[in-house]
Parts: structure tokens; sequence; C-alpha cells
């Protein structure tokens, strides 16, 4: 959105061409000017300068919905905001198990089961709806090698023996679940940049990172100056694109 | 009329034109007339007819204003403003004690800053205030709508549905206590769908949208002018990454800041941002402080920092003009923002399925 061209924002052709020998291509450049810095790069006087601004910020602002919308839309589809546990007392807490369109953070010291636990969690994911789980495939973005194929099988096969009966199904489980083995900082970061195709093209339904905090205390060393602002900027960046996937597919992550 | 020519809002060319031909004040532009202007500076007749228009037009304002009439003037005497604030009400929390700190709950016309650790409370209690805007005047509340920016995503339709259900209960409970005719008949409108279509959810994700957001917003609050409430969750979250131009982000958030001001007074509403906080890494030891810098301890009228004191929630208020600092305990529970109880516990007259937490409201809803 911030990345939108000016030519798009429907502003008239020689006010784009004159505000690009200033570098002023996108509704982000533009916005970030005070009002008389405006007027000097565009000769215009003040009154039509607020209304180029009111063009441009209706260009990108986003669109306004009411509260009552957003239960409406929640409630016609109720068995798609969440994705059960299947441990009840956990479901009961969460109000139903892990939101959709939202980030879960699972934390803990090591040994207590985190990778178990997602591990589950895809196995879950790729059950019909009928089942409880989202019919879909998985995104596994491993930074500690510590999946194993043969565990999912395992809890495939011993949590719903009636359902993974033959050797097929259990396979095809397995195709959905695709796992990537990222080992540094950038390229999970690039990873997650690149996720938004692959979620439309293999329709996905639910993203895992296990984890987050092994990469980053691996790479960013805290005692060191300039490591914490980097850290900061590597952790806030890749939490707003998880957070625009999770909202925009309406998956778990 | 003496006005000079540099001051006026025409485009900068026209004025360097202008000041080039030897024109000095706006009397001597009205007094030449649109044809005598065009041949001297050289543009064309209906451009000095435009660039005409518009010093009449702030001539006219010029002239308004020192008269002393019309809206656009910030200049009242401070009695006129007493009891302009004695008349003004308040967003009420839900907690008394918050809103005895606070001076009777939210105040309008204020920006009020939210600051605390994750986990706190802040969101809960912005969706707590979105949902006690739109009490009715009769029950003590300013009977609003509100509007909702969301820049972190932290926004749970179902959390407000309970917290709108037990707002609406809780004035149930009193309008049958009471007995009276009016308090019924404003029950009819505050209902659950009533509430939810009146929080207008805007989802900002990055700060470009936001601040495209706060340009639009006068125009919606004209459209819409029962709005008085204008919550920002999260203004922190958008400018603390990727932002290598420092002294950008310090002049962005100013300029957002002097806009919120102006939209808090001129819509009669109140603005409510929640902040971060950030460790500041002293000689010894770090400390926790609100985000974005010392610059932004400014904008905010009424600062609130939020914190957990081993398992108890506190809220201290850290700025204020009008009340001394203190700090106070709450609570949230499932039917949102709420007073702690002391152990011994009053049994209230009003019937046993009452959730003892509520503080009874008998005694203070008309003035």
């Amino acid at each position: 959105m911030a990345a939108k061209k000016l030519r798009r924002a429907q502003l008239s052709q020689e006010m784009c061409e004159r505000l690009s020998r200033y570098q002023i291509t996108t509704c982000q450049d533009f916005l970030c000017l005070s009002l008389l810095e405006l007027m000097k790069l565009t000769g215009q006087s003040y009154y039509e300068v607020q209304k180029l601004l009111c063009k441009v910020s209706r260009a990108c602002a986003p669109k306004m919905q009411t509260a009552y919308e957003m239960k409406l839309r929640k409630s016609v589809n109720p068995s798609s905001a969440f994705l059960s546990t299947t441990l009840h007392s956990l479901d009961r807490v969460l109000h139903g198990g892990v939101p959709c369109g939202s980030l879960t953070e699972i934390t803990s010291p090591p040994g207590c089961g985190k990778t178990q636990f997602c591990i589950m969690l895809s196995v879950l994911a790729t059950l019909p709806v009928s089942m409880g789980g989202l019919d879909g495939a998985v995104i596994y973005i491993d930074t500690e090698s510590a999946f194993s194929a043969e565990r999912l099988i395992e809890i495939a096969a011993n949590r719903f023996p009636d359902y993974f009966d033959s050797d097929e199904k259990l396979l095809s489980m397995t195709h959905s679940i695709h796992l990537y083995r990222e080992l540094t900082c950038c390229c999970v970061l690039k990873r997650i940049m690149s996720l938004e195709e692959e979620i439309i093209l293999k329709k996905v339904k639910l993203l895992i990172i296990d984890s987050v905090a092994s990469v980053v205390r691996k790479e960013f060393d805290t005692k060191l100056q300039g490591n914490l602002a980097e850290r900061s900027n590597f952790l806030s960046r890749g939490a707003s694109v998880l957070k625009y996937l999770a909202e925009e597919f309406s998956i778990p992550v | 009329m003496q006005r000079e020519v540099g001051t006026l809002p025409l485009a900068p060319a026209l004025r360097a034109r202008l000041a080039a031909a030897g024109f000095q004040t706006a009397q001597e532009l009205l007094d030449t007339g649109p044809c005598g202007l065009s041949k001297e500076i050289g543009i064309s007749r209906e451009e000095a007819l435009e660039a005409l228009q518009v010093v009449r037009q702030e001539c006219h304002g010029d002239a308004a204003r020192t008269a002393g009439g019309s809206g656009a003037t910030r200049k009242c005497t401070a009695l006129e403003l007493l009891e302009e604030e004695q008349t003004q009400g308040f967003i009420i929390t839900f907690c008394s004690a918050l809103d005895n700190i606070l001076g009777g709950g939210v105040q309008l016309t204020k920006i009020t800053e939210i600051c605390g650790a994750p986990g706190v409370g802040k969101t809960q209690l912005c969706m707590q205030l979105a949902v006690d805007v739109q009490i009715p005047e009769c029950f003590g509340g300013v009977a609003g709508e509100a509007v909702f920016i969301d820049t972190e995503g932290s926004f749970m339709v179902d959390r407000v549905v309970d917290i709108a259900a037990a707002c609406v209960q809780h004035c149930h409970l009193i309008a049958e206590a009471q007995q009276e005719e009016d308090l019924r008949k404003a029950l009819e409108t505050f209902s659950l769908e009533n509430i939810l279509s009146h929080i207008y959810y805007f989802r900002c994700r990055d700060y470009t949208e936001l601040l495209a957001q706060v340009y639009l917003l006068p125009e919606f609050l004209a459209e819409h002018s029962k709005v008085r409430l204008v919550v920002i969750d999260g203004i922190a979250f958008p400018f603390r990454h990727d932002f290598e131009d420092l002294s950008l982000r310090t002049r962005l958030l100013n300029g957002l800041a002097q806009q919120l001001i102006i939209i808090a007074n001129d819509h009669r509403s109140a603005v409510v941002l929640t902040n971060q906080m950030t460790t500041r890494i002293g000689q010894s030891q770090s400390t926790l402080v609100p985000a974005l810098g010392e610059s932004w301890g400014h904008a905010a009228t009424v600062r609130l920092i939020f914190h957990w004191d081993n398992s108890q929630r506190l809220a201290t208020l850290y700025k204020s003009p009008s009340q001394k600092e203190s700090t106070i305990a709450y609570h949230i529970t499932s039917h949102g923002f709420r007073d702690v109880q002391p152990p011994a516990v009053t049994h209230s007259t009003e019937g046993p399925e009452l959730n003892p937490r509520k503080r009874p409201r008998t005694e203070e809803e008309k003035q």
C-alpha cells in the first residue's frame, strides 16, 4: 500500500512527472513531506495542496468496517475461526483453539515439547474440517533441524488410526506438509517475504516457524553495541509480515 | 488588509512574481483588479482572478478573526473555558479507582497516552473505552461513537462482544433498580448490535496508511459528527522498525501529534493512544521507559503507565495537568476492565447473579 505509485493515485500526469523529478514517486514519499515542502515542489497554492493530499491519502488509506460487520463475518463461518488443538482444557482456555488470523507464540524451556506440539498441529491442520482440521497444507519453517518425518507419521497413525488407515492417506498427508530449513536470520526473513505466493499456490492453512529465538540468539549477541537495534529491526519486520499473512489469508501462524 | 503578500497561501512561483513586481500588501492586489494584475505580472486573467479570490477569502477570514466571531477563532476567556470544562463529559472506564485518579474518566478534547509492557491491558482498556463512550447520557456517559485505528492487529471482535454485553447488562440492572421511564427508553437503543455498529474500525499496516488515515480523519469526523473517541492502538509499532532516518520520524510524529490535537479540539472528542515500552540502558541498570523518544512525551496531555508488580496490574498517572501522580491497581475480568475488590466483599442488593467485582453505580449517574 505504501509503495503505491502516485500515478495510480489518480494524480494528473504532469504532476507526477514534476514530482518524479524530485524523486517522489510513491505515496509514501508524498505523505512524508510537510505542506510547505509540497507547495514548493508542486508549485500549487495551499488549498490545492491540501486537496492533493486528500486525494493521495484516499488512495492508500485503509477501508472502514464497523465492529458489527466484523462480527457478522466471523459468525457466518464459525468453524474456521479456530484450529482446535484437541486438548480440551487448552481449547477451553483459548476459547476454541489456536485463533486463525493472528500470531500465537509458544515459549518454554528446552525439552518441554514445543516441537512436538507443532508437529501435532501440522497433522491436525491437514485433517478435513469435519474432524476439526483445516483441510489444507502446512508450511513449516525449521531453524533447528528438529523436525522428524517419522515422528510425524507415528503421531498421525497413533492419534487417528481410523482416518489414517492406509499408507496412501499417510503419504498424502505428508505431501501437504512443506518443510523449509533456514539457518540464518536473513534466510528466514527472505523466506517469510516469499511466502505470499506459496500460500495461494499450495492452499496453505497453517504456518509454523520453529523457532524464532534460536536463529536470532545465534546471530545477534546482545552484549555488542549496535546489535540490539538491528535485532529488533529484524524481529519487527518479520512480525509485521507474519501479521499481514495471518490476517490476509485468515490462517493461524 | 495590510497583510504582506509573502504570507498569502498562493503558489510560490506566483508569490515570487508578485514580489518581483513590487507588490507588498494584499490591499494593493485587491485594488489593482484581475486585468491590471494579469498585465503587470504576465499571467492569464483566469489565474489572476483565482489569485484574487484566494486573497479575498484570506482577508475575510482575518477580519472575522479579529472581530472575535467565528468558530475558527481559538481565543476565549478562562471563564468560558471553566464553564465548558465543567459541563464536559468524561468517558468512564468502569474501574472507579482509575476514574478517580483521572478526575472522572478519560477527558474529551485531550490526548491521553497509555504506555505499558506487552500483555498488561492497553488494548483491553481501549476496547472498554470504545464501548463506554456509547453509554447514554442518562446513565452518565457521553452517548458518542468511536473510531478505532488498529496498527498491531490486536482488536478481537469476540472480546468487544463480551465487554459490550457486560456493559448492557450493567445498565439494565441499574434501570431496573431505578425504575425510571427515560432510562428504560434509552436502553432500547443501547443494544449489542448498535454498540458494535458504532465502532468504526480501520486497520493500518504501516506508517503511510496511518498518516493517510489521520489526514482523512477530519473529513470522516465531519460526516460522523457523533464520534467522541478516537483510539489509535499502537502508535509506536509502525514507527519503530524500518526507520533509518530518525529526524524524519520525529518530524512525522510531531506532525501527527499536531493533527490529533486539532482533531481533539475541533470535534470535542477524546484521543487515546497506546505506546510501547523500550529499555533505556543506563550506567548501571536499565529502565523501562515509553517508546518513541523524549520529544513524543510532549504530545500527550495525560500519560498513564501500566505495569506489573508481582502478579498485580498497576496503573500510574505519570503526567496530567490537573491531577496528582498516583498509582492504583486494576483487574481485567471476563467482563472487561474493573476495580480490584478488597477481600471483604460487600453483598450488593441487586441480586445473586451480579458479578461481585462490579462496583454498584447507583451513586453517580445523574449530577
